[in-house]
């Protein structure tokens, strides 16, 4: 499947970096901790300026989802249909994910998900979230 | 407020202008003008999207105006169709300008097409590169295959779903009677693109899928062209021939999250919080029960049931059951998009819609209300209210 990959200058970022070890982080806040997501420079739970990264426990529910079947771009045309999920993660950040190409869910909004972090070369890999106690080999 | 839109223009809505989009921008302006009755040389204001290619700098010299006074962009694309006139009126009661005009001109059918990934989207060895920072398409959910709006809207559809527990079928229904109802309206509309394709419920539901649960007939058009709308002091419209309308109240409300795209805001289920309504109705001195008419930014047709509940045009939840039955429809308890929307009309980031309430308080319109207050919307980021003067 064809895939959508970030410049590899942003590849030297953080999130990029530890999801290319396998796990997924995240930007949260040096005073009080709270995740977010898209990382930014200023909390916007304290507003306290300062980062760091930290692991995040890869549990998430499904907040909706969409099969793509359209595809906007002709490098696509061999990787519809798709699954777009948005989650929200249970330390509190929404992201965009998707199902891994070739798996198969009945989704439902409201499912308990776990992040599956696949890789697809040394340096660039996606956190993926899957239904909890479903994770196929 | 003590503004009004004082005239609209507009080239032909096609999908190969054949043309540059200066050239659109400045026919379009010549014809907003005409139908203002005003002197080109009496622009001394000028708004546009940030998305806009063409510069205030570019119209100024092409038109050789006299002077500007002020010039004023507003972010993102159709997010602020009714910002930008917000910040025109705001200029003008300001006494920074007199007479303003926003503008749109884009060739986004022969040109960059917004419904393409190619738009966020770099060819690189052989791979779809992405180094965008924000949404649509931007670096953390384009990889993902979430590219361009239309899918966005998706996410919203499905959520929106699931909070009243609607099945597809009953979405099918819903945004079937909104894409069938806004065709017939676009079939007597001779600016439409679509003025001359009737579609029936049948062709609707026979219509392949996109980004589920939304179907080609749920998605708007790609279209080339321009369009201009003159807002002045209400002072200055009396004294024009033109026919004008009233801007009762126009306004913008973001909240985290929800721009550009709405990925990471806290609800899904609806767009905007129920006090963007309460503010505007209070600042037009009018209820959502007393508007006659309404545009709602259909760049799908998810957006409909959502503008009408999140602005209590209907309860939460009711606007299957108001669409179905004809309420959006010609005798409707509110016609909803009269000149076919940007489904069958064109795609201006929301200035055609603009300008039908525009044509529907002169009593101009194809598909003509009885009304004396008409609503526009892009999903409560910007919202207007535009009276009968
Ligand atoms: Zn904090």
């Amino acid at each position: 499947m064809n895939i959508v990959r970030p410049a590899d200058e942003l590849l030297d970022q953080p999130f990029w970096r530890h999801l290319a070890a396998g796990q997924l982080h995240l930007n949260a806040c040096e005073a009080c901790g709270a995740f977010r997501h898209p990382p930014g420079p200023c909390c916007p739970k304290c507003r306290h300026i300062g980062e760091h990264w930290a692991p995040v426990s890869g549990r998430a529910t499904l907040q909706s989802y969409t099969t793509v079947r359209h595809p906007v771009h002709d490098r696509l045309t061999s990787a519809v249909p798709y699954v777009v999920t948005l989650v929200r993660l249970a330390e509190g950040p929404r992201m965009i994910s998707g199902i891994p190409p070739g798996e198969h869910y009945d989704l439902k909004v409201g499912l308990e998900l776990e992040c599956k972090v696949i890789s697809y070369d040394a340096r660039f890999a996606l956190p993926f979230f899957v239904p909890v106690a479903q994770v196929q080999p | 407020m003590t503004t009004s839109i004082a005239g609209i223009g507009q080239t032909e809505f096609s999908v190969r202008s054949g043309r540059s989009e200066l050239q659109l921008a400045i026919e379009a302006i010549k014809a907003a003008v005409a139908d203002a009755g005003i002197d080109i040389d009496e622009i001394d204001g000028l708004v546009r999207y940030t998305w806009d290619n063409t510069t205030e700098a570019a119209i100024l010299n092409a038109l050789g105006l006299p002077r500007l006074t002020y010039y004023g962009e507003t972010e993102f694309g159709g997010v602020n169709c009714c910002g930008a006139i917000a910040q025109a009126c705001a200029a003008i009661e300001a006494g920074l300008a007199s007479c303003i005009v926003f503008y749109r001109a884009l060739n986004a059918r022969s040109g960059t097409r917004y419904g393409r990934g190619d738009r966020i989207l770099s060819e690189e060895n052989g791979q779809l590169v992405n180094r965008q920072m924000e949404p649509p398409g931007d670096v953390y959910s384009a990889p993902f295959g979430l590219l361009v709006p239309g899918q966005h809207h998706a996410l919203y559809a499905r959520a929106y779903l699931d909070h009243y527990g609607l099945s597809d079928d009953q979405c099918a229904e819903m945004l079937g009677s909104i894409a069938v109802t806004q065709r017939a309206y676009a079939n007597a509309n001779p600016r439409a693109l679509l003025r001359e394709r009737e579609l029936t419920m049948e062709q609707y539901l026979a219509g392949r899928i996109i980004s589920e649960p939304l179907r080609l007939y749920d998605y708007c058009l790609e279209t080339d062209g321009a369009m201009a709308i003159v807002i002045t002091s209400k002072e200055k419209a009396k004294s024009l021939r033109s026919r004008t309308v009233d801007v009762l109240a126009a306004q913008q409300y973001v909240h985290p999250g929800s721009v550009p795209m709405f990925l990471y805001a806290e609800d899904t289920h609806r767009l905007v919080p129920p006090e963007a309504g309460e503010i505007l109705f209070r600042r037009a001195g009018v209820s959502a029960q007393e508007i006659d008419v309404a545009m709602f930014y259909d760049a799908t047709s998810i957006m409909v049931p959502m503008a009408l509940e999140d602005f209590g045009f209907v309860e939460r939840g009711g606007a299957h059951d108001f669409l179905t039955s004809g309420g959006n429809g010609p005798g409707g308890r509110l016609p909803i998009n009269t000149h076919g929307g940007l489904l069958s009309e064109g795609y201006f980031h929301g200035l055609n819609s603009i300008a039908e309430a525009v044509r529907q308080l002169r009593g101009e319109s194809p598909n003509q209300v009885d009304c004396e207050t008409a609503f526009m919307t892009l999903r409560g980021a910007s919202s207007m209210i535009l009276g009968r003067a």
